[in-house]
């Protein structure tokens, strides 16, 4: 029997009930909750322990049974939520984080680790429940051992009093079962069965347990394995196992405590050898002294009454919300992602051989024929359109996440700054959005280290206190946008070009837009605090951040304003998988350029040429144009001549646009529009820029998907180095 | 035949567990992550015990057997219910519905083992 599989699906559990945590962590932060939300979180406390409990992982159980029973308190409004807990329970959830992250092993090795366990409990006590021992009790425990410590029997006994639930044959329980599975723990040494519940023949019935069983059981199974054995009639029934350390007062006090005849059962007990006369006689000037004190205890154990009316209160509050989450849960189900990538391929070749289809169709000339293709054409593309919709994940779960980071940074850096979120139902890509949290990070920790400036500082510019900080989403021309813009004190350009030319980035003489100069923050190695702080690191970061958006097909923008504060876009396609693609022919080679990013297509020819610069001039904007076949050096002849009118042929040019940035592309051949499904090209490409992937064509020709943004940045980079060779 | 056991527990890990146990004990297992699903799942199907954690999201355990205990099938279905807070209160709320049993958490899979065969 291997657990290790059910292993895998609680650490998965613990990763989703701490992000749960900690998102309700921030609305009790915020002072926004009601029961349920607390109730919440002290179920994902709660499941955590137990599942952890279940595969022995006791250095989370012991830590966070704590912080389940603090949660508990709090949902039973014990104690209040304030922001010292609140900043605390934080602390918590990260430390069973980091429990969850290690394996038991390591745990015991890791002394700092426990320390810091340990030094979160001391923190919480004063909200921790103390299990108050009853005093009562424990004197009563006290003045027992006294009396009589010795042996009552001869042999080590249990004694087992049983008085089983008078249902507990309708439940389907027969008692000879529990007493043939308790001899098979050790030797039953005497069992004395109770009939005085035995109604006459009359009122007899046949289900209905009348016995009860007074047991003496010579055994070397411990406590909990004797009491397994009832497990499943416990609490039903009245069953004491008195151990063979038992003295002469607790069997006073059971034979007390039992419904039958004092004096019979003292009996019994001597029957079973559990109790001797002389023991008896010995300890009988004690009992009313222990009465006494048993009959305090139990009163403290009854359990306070106006609990229960709490809680039909809560109940019927809570209905409401109860309803509508049952809908949404009935809604929804679980799906591998695996089962999905799986379907969204099939439907990739799916598309692949509609188009084989088309072409065949279109030789044939059969007007039914195209008729119906036409058709399956349309259901294909609706197919591909669902499917890829399954993939979609709303962008807000990772937006959320940047709550805790901004929280905690802010304390951090002792500023005040104030997120808000915009668009988070937003839909990307499943696998874009699990590779954007690196970057958002990124950005994030920048604006508020080095954007947003300490309250001092804003005060005194006659901005407000609060530094505001905005994560926001939206749809833009087939694409999502995510912008990350704050209020801060923007970017100053000047600092940017000083620290560029100090490290020869860029020449003193050279001339650069305010965009171009914005850019050189992704330049490898690049960094304009003065001083480095340990939250946004020593620039390495902003070129990582770039390299991330492009290998998501993205790009990254800049705008700020001096004083005023700065936004970073960055751009994404909505999906990798499959796109609308438009077909080109360069030499013997065909390329996809995929839809989105094409504005226009106009004949190069008839378009004048900037002369010295790949330039053509349309409608008056100069635009920086690349020709395929030389790029990509097409029949091995890569062309190194200044281009000229003449060496330009008779060329088709697609305009492309990606952000801000526009380029042509100089192709010879247009075909049109056609469903492009993408398949990544091989790690051996790497290095290939311009290129972001290959697809299959109806006849079966291999055809490179273009990657604009990187084209589009080597056509104004080229234009570029030949204007700075110009001047 | 083999026998037929409707475990409910929102714990993923935990519904996993208590399967792999009864399955290669060789129950059929049927499972649920919370009350509503847990009475949806049922429907009409005979089975010989149902397992139920207390705290669910949606619909807990108690409501759950309170429910299920009002169709005549399953009147003596036994209950064991799963839990790591097994106070007086509860299991007093467990005992008007009719559990059988309370099994806290984190129990051994052997041990869960033994109880279900006691109760089947």
């Amino acid at each position: 029997m291997s657990l290790d599989a059910a292993l895998e699906t609680f650490y998965a559990e613990a990763k989703e009930h701490l992000e749960s945590m900690e998102h309700i962590l921030l609305q009790l932060d915020e002072g926004e909750y009601n029961d349920e939300t607390l109730n919440d979180i002290f179920r994902s406390a709660h499941t955590i322990k137990g599942s952890a409990g279940i595969f022995a992982l006791e250095h989370i159980v012991e830590f966070t049974h704590v912080i389940e029973n603090v949660l508990d308190r709090a949902r039973e409004n014990e104690i209040t939520i304030e922001t010292k807990l609140v900043n605390l329970l934080f602390q918590c959830r990260d430390h069973i984080q980091a429990l969850v992250k290690t394996s038991s092993e390591e745990f015991n090795d890791n002394i700092s680790l426990q320390e810091s366990g340990a030094n979160l409990l001391t923190q919480l006590s004063p909200w921790i429940n103390e299990q108050e021992p009853s005093s009562t009790q424990n004197e009563a425990e006290e003045k027992l051992p006294a009396i009589n410590q010795e042996n009552l029997t001869q042999q080590k006994c249990w004694h087992i009093s049983l008085r089983l639930s008078s249902d507990c044959l309708k439940n389907g329980m027969d008692p000879i079962s529990f007493i043939t599975f308790l001899s098979g723990l050790g030797e039953i040494k005497h069992i004395e069965t109770i009939t005085d519940n035995f109604p006459s023949i009359n009122n007899y019935d046949a289900e209905t347990l009348y016995f009860a069983y007074e047991i003496s059981l010579s055994t070397d199974a411990d406590l909990a394995t004797i009491e397994n054995t009832f497990m499943f009639v416990q609490d039903d029934s009245d069953i004491t196992i008195l151990s063979p350390e038992a003295t002469v007062d607790d069997y006073l006090a059971l034979i007390d405590a039992l419904p039958e005849d004092n004096q019979r059962l003292r009996d019994v007990f001597i029957k079973c050898g559990s109790l001797t006369e002389q023991t008896l006689a010995q300890a009988h000037k004690n009992k009313e002294e222990i009465e006494a004190l048993n009959s305090k205890s139990q009163r403290d154990e009854v359990p306070p009454q106006p609990k229960a009316l709490l809680e039909t209160l809560k109940n019927s509050d809570l209905q409401q919300q109860k309803s509508t989450n049952e809908r949404k849960s009935n809604k929804q189900i679980r799906i591998d992602s695996d089962r999905l990538d799986n379907l969204i391929n099939l439907i990739g070749e799916l598309v692949i051989n509609q188009q084989r289809i088309d072409l065949l169709a279109s030789t044939s000339k059969n007007p039914d024929l195209l008729e119906a293709v036409d058709d399956f054409e349309g259901f294909t593309e609706q197919i591909r359109d669902a499917a890829l919709k399954l993939r979609m994940v709303q962008i807000g779960g990772i937006f959320q996440r940047f709550k805790r980071v901004v929280r905690d940074t802010a304390q951090e850096l002792n500023k005040e700054i104030e997120l808000h979120i915009e668009g988070a139902e937003t839909e990307l890509d499943r696998l874009m959005v699990e590779k954007l949290g690196d970057p958002l990070t990124h950005i994030i920790r920048n604006a508020m280290d080095h954007g947003l400036e300490p309250v001092e500082q804003r005060v005194s510019v006659g901005k407000q206190s609060t530094g505001q900080l905005k994560l926001a989403a939206y749809h833009e021309a087939g694409h999502v946008v995510i912008a990350i813009s704050d209020d801060g004190k923007g970017i100053d350009i000047e600092v940017i070009r000083r620290k560029a030319i100090e490290k020869n980035i860029i020449s003193a003489e050279m001339k650069l837009t305010d965009n171009e100069l914005f850019h050189l923050i992704f330049h490898p190695g690049f960094s304009t605090a003065s001083t480095v702080t340990n939250l946004s690191g020593r620039g390495v970061g902003m070129d990582v951040v770039k390299r991330n958006v492009e290998s998501l097909q993205g790009s990254i923008e800049i705008n700020s304003t001096l004083g005023k504060g700065s936004e970073f876009k960055i751009r994404l396609p909505l999906t990798l998988a499959i796109i609308d693609g438009f077909h080109v022919q360069s030499q013997d080679t065909h390329f996809i350029i995929p839809q989105t990013t094409i504005t226009e297509c106009i004949d190069l020819t008839s378009h004048q040429h900037i002369e010295g610069r790949h330039c053509i001039d349309l409608r008056g904007e100069m635009i920086p144009f690349l020709n395929i076949s030389e790029i990509f050096m097409l029949n091995g002849q890569p062309n190194q001549k200044m281009p000229n009118k003449k060496s330009i042929p008779r060329e088709e040019l697609v305009i492309v646009q990606f952000g801000n940035d526009i380029a042509g592309i100089a192709v010879d051949r247009l075909y049109g529009e056609i469903q492009t499904v993408v398949k990544p090209l091989g790690p051996i490409f790497n290095s290939l820029k311009g290129i972001g992937g290959s697809t299959l064509l109806g006849n079966g020709d291999i055809a490179f998907i273009l990657d604009i943004p990187q084209l589009i940045e080597m056509a104004i980079n080229r234009d570029l180095s030949h204007r700075h060779l110009a001047n | 035949m083999s026998k037929t056991i409707l475990i409910v527990d929102d714990s993923a890990s935990i519904r996993q567990v208590v399967t792999i146990t009864l399955k290669g004990a060789g129950f059929e297992v049927i499972e649920a992550t919370n009350g509503k699903e847990g009475i949806a799942k049922l429907d009409g199907t005979k089975v010989h015990l149902i397992i139920s954690d207390v705290n669910m999201p949606i619909m807990g355990g108690i409501d759950m057997v309170k429910e299920i205990k009002q169709l005549p099938k399953y009147k003596f279905t036994p209950v064991i219910m799963l839990t790591t807070e097994a106070s007086e209160e509860m299991k007093q709320q467990g005992k008007a519905i009719g559990a059988k049993a309370w099994m806290v958490k984190p129990f051994k899979p052997e041990q869960m083992l033994q109880a279900v065969n006691m109760l089947t």
